[in-house]
């Protein structure tokens, strides 16, 4: 569409024609300001979900349902991507248990040379 | 056909995630290009060219790229594409924001987070939170992939590509930068970390994340990373959470305090190398993953452990 976004939003504040959006990035928060209309993808934390209620569930199931196809939209839902094998990645067994603090840093330094 | 690397830099020096995406894209065979669209960005482009396995270092320098915004970026890129058959970026906030874009604009389905190169089509990529590794091979005459940094060794730093100068793409005067605030640290970057030292809501509260994590950490010249419990409890910002929905680390050492071992924490540091896990819960599911447990009081054990390190 061609459209302004602005990804792992954390805060939106929307005025009349654009939007601040605070986004989180690897080393910390980034704040863009983007025109509207803009699509934004949100992260986990950018507020509580409400739930539906019973009454409402109750509610949305008599709303009219329009049922439509990918011909009439005039996309291609072809799939690009074939999905040739699936495998479990290696897993991990448990290791040891250790006994104390110095045992810890005596294994690492000894057995997994890791310090 | 040639390779496009897309850089992740800020304008001075190339991002090391950059580094494991060349690797990547070395093994799918062919000329490695590296594209750095950035503002003032002379001495990025200095240390692009010296990666190993890079030919040649395409640069766009306009005020547009200073930020990197993905709307300018993904046209930049997609003007390159005709001499391409592969474009690639490393699996960062920055590689996740604009690829889907160019993907989008390119109308073709973007590969991500892959782990593997099986051919010029073919790649290994996690999915149900690296529960299962997926084949897939693309249809798609180019490829948009990204890479998933901890699955790819570094490219080593004795290259000496040839730099190109690459007319500018439009302003689309979109989104736009305001402001960033990145969390300042002496320690090393979470994703780059030779060692992790990471808490959990064992921790109790924040002051006993930081008074005894942090001087853990720095004995060890480690990072410091949170499980998503602890990054909700407020204890460590945001930014610390390794995980399915943070960060993917595969240190050398990974030591988990106080950390039960949820499914999505395990998803963001089960390839690391060594595991040490610490907590009081004998049952608690990280210790299926660890090479070392260690069942006792956080906070009995850590302050030991710094005893014992020091």
């Amino acid at each position: 569409m061609n459209w302004p976004q602005a990804t792992f939003a954390s805060k939106v504040v929307v005025a009349a024609a654009q939007a601040t959006v605070t986004r989180e990035i690897d080393g910390g928060l980034e704040t863009v300001e983007v025109p509207l209309p803009a699509v934004v993808t949100v992260d986990l934390r950018l507020n509580e979900p409400r739930y539906a209620t019973l009454p409402n569930i109750m509610k949305a199931k008599k709303k009219p349902l329009e049922t439509t196809n990918p011909a009439a939209l005039g996309v291609d839902v072809t799939p690009r991507l074939k999905t040739l094998k699936v495998a479990e990645p290696a897993k991990r067994s448990a290791g040891l248990k250790v006994a104390d603090a110095a045992d810890l840093v005596m294994k690492l330094k000894t057995e997994a040379k890791v310090i | 056909m040639a390779i496009l690397v897309i850089a992740e830099h800020d304008n001075t020096s190339i991002k090391a995630a950059t580094l494991n995406a060349v690797t990547a894209a070395g093994k799918i065979g062919g000329d490695v290009h590296l594209l750095i669209a950035g503002s003032a960005c002379a001495a990025a482009v200095a240390s692009a060219a010296r990666i190993s396995g890079v030919s040649k270092v395409l640069l766009a320098d306009a005020p547009q790229y200073a930020d990197q915004v993905s709307e300018n970026l993904a046209v930049l890129v997609v003007a390159q594409v005709s001499a391409y058959g592969h474009l690639l970026a490393a699996a960062t906030t920055s590689g996740k924001n604009f690829m889907p874009r160019v993907a989008a604009l390119l109308d073709v389905a973007q590969i991500s987070e892959i782990v593997a190169v099986e051919s010029t089509d073919t790649f290994v990529r996690p999915i149900y939170a690296g529960n299962v590794l997926a084949t897939v091979q693309s249809a798609d005459a180019i490829k948009v992939i990204t890479v998933r940094t901890t699955a790819f060794e570094a490219a080593g730093e004795d290259g000496n590509a040839s730099t190109e100068n690459l007319p500018s793409g439009p302003d689309l005067v979109q989104s736009k930068v305001v402001g960033r605030e990145l969390t300042k640290s002496e320690r090393p970057e979470l994703t780059a970390a030779k060692v992790i030292v990471s808490g959990g809501r064992g921790m109790g509260s924040g002051d006993n994340f930081h008074k005894l994590l942090e001087p853990l950490a720095d004995l060890l010249g480690a990072a410091v990373g949170a499980s998503r419990a602890a990054v909700d409890a407020g204890y460590a910002p945001n930014d610390y959470q390794v995980g399915q929905t943070g960060k993917i680390v595969a240190p050398q050492l990974y030591i988990a305090v106080g950390i039960s071992g949820a499914i999505q924490h395990l998803a963001g540091m089960k390839d690391s190398k060594v595991i040490v896990a610490i907590n009081k819960d004998a049952e608690a599911p990280i210790f299926q993953v660890a090479d070392y447990g260690l069942v006792g009081d956080l906070f009995e054990v850590v302050p030991a452990l710094q005893a014992a390190l020091a």
